[in-house]
């Protein structure tokens, strides 16, 4: 099932109008587009990734296989369900491609929550159990359980976007909610 | 049932993947059971957890950057197909240039020797006939000297004019490529 078919998917915002400007080529109109949606493709591709250096490069090319094809998405009803799944896409070609980093550099991607150092290192601490987490899944487990749990998207959705049955997606979730689970567990308690 | 064939709807119902119906059998099995709470209630810790974490708001110099990057690389795109057809140009005169150097001349000058045969004898009396046959004799099928020769372009033909005493005869030798005299 393709996601660009249903058309109740994922509809924050009608891009209707700045998506015809960016048509006719008005590169401001697009700036305007990525903003409206650099959130949900850099934060995508940053879990499913897990450094901001790749998320970045998965990012632009998302957006640049957005303008090329602009004349190809029929309404604007389709653009999140179409970026959620492109992104999904380019992130698993750049993984095969890229070996996975090591390093977690939580600090330097979270937003500086203040002056507060403990509540500084506590969201360090949560970014850093956040990505360990996700490194313990698999590549589809990871993909349904950032779309579904991270995301917020209904099984449906997941479903549609990573081309799978519900009942495979439901079957991912699962396995992947038990390894977090276990996971979260073993780290904390390391921790004490 | 024991407990581990539990933790499949119990991780799915921590989500919110369950129906209704299959909820309310979980729940019935969690008032019961101890080890499956504790179970499902450190699913929901990490789970919320995990999205806590994801809640934090990327620093805005990445959207930033990536807007940058983006439309840099679409204005170099724009750039590159606006001058797409110098390229295309250049080659095409460069084409023309070189096809007029190197194209063979259409019409190649005809080289015209012009011999003058040895005087005869001296002891020969004037009335002799001349060393070469009158033309209305011996005339050669001869070809026009200067006429629209088609030769091919490697071979310049080369008639050699040959002048004998006698003013009214004229002999031309055009030599073909072999060699032999026509």
């Amino acid at each position: 099932m393709n996601a660009l078919a249903n058309p109740d998917i994922m509809q924050p915002a009608d891009d209707t109008e700045v998506l015809e400007a960016a048509r006719a080529g008005d590169l401001r109109a697009f700036e305007s587009l990525m903003r409206r949606h650099e959130r949900l493709v850099l934060a995508t591709a940053l879990r499913l990734l897990g450094t901001m250096e790749d998320a970045q490069d998965a990012s632009q090319e998302v957006f640049l296989r957005l303008y090329r094809n602009l004349g190809k998405l029929e309404n604007s009803a389709n653009l999140a369900g179409w970026l959620y799944r492109v992104t999904v896409n380019i992130c698993h070609d750049l993984r095969r491609r890229r070996p996975e980093e090591t390093a977690v550099d939580a600090a330097a991607e979270i937003e500086a929550p203040g002056a507060d150092p403990q509540q500084a290192a506590a969201a360090n601490e949560r970014r850093r159990v956040l990505e360990l987490s996700l490194r313990q899944l698999s590549g589809k487990q990871r993909a349904a359980l950032v779309l579904r749990d991270l995301e917020g998207l209904s099984t449906e959705e997941v479903a549609a976007i990573l081309g799978t049955s519900q009942a495979t997606v439901r079957s991912q979730i699962f396995q992947a909610r038990i390894k977090i689970k276990d996971f979260v567990e073993r780290y904390f308690r390391r921790r004490v | 049932m024991n407990c581990k064939d539990w933790e499949e709807r119990i991780a799915l119902s921590a989500g919110g993947d369950l129906s209704a119906e299959s909820r309310a059998e979980v729940e019935r099995h969690l008032a019961a059971c101890a080890a499956c709470r504790a179970f499902a209630q450190a699913v929901q810790d990490s789970l919320a957890l995990l999205q806590s974490a994801h809640e934090e708001p990327i620093a805005a110099g990445h959207y930033t950057a990536l807007r940058a990057a983006v439309l840099e690389r679409l204005a170099r795109e724009r750039r590159g197909r606006r001058w797409a057809w110098v390229p295309v140009l250049a080659a095409g005169l460069a084409a023309a240039a070189v096809f007029v150097a190197v194209r063979p001349a259409q019409k190649p000058e005809v080289t015209v020797a012009e011999l003058r045969l040895p005087q005869p004898p001296v002891l020969a009396p004037p009335a002799l006939r001349p060393v070469v046959a009158p033309v209305h004799a011996r005339r050669p099928k001869l070809r026009p000297a200067v006429a629209t020769p088609q030769p091919p372009p490697e071979a310049e033909p080369l008639v050699v004019k040959l002048i004998t005493d006698d003013p009214n005869v004229v002999i031309y030798w055009i030599p073909d490529r072999k060699g032999d005299a026509q």
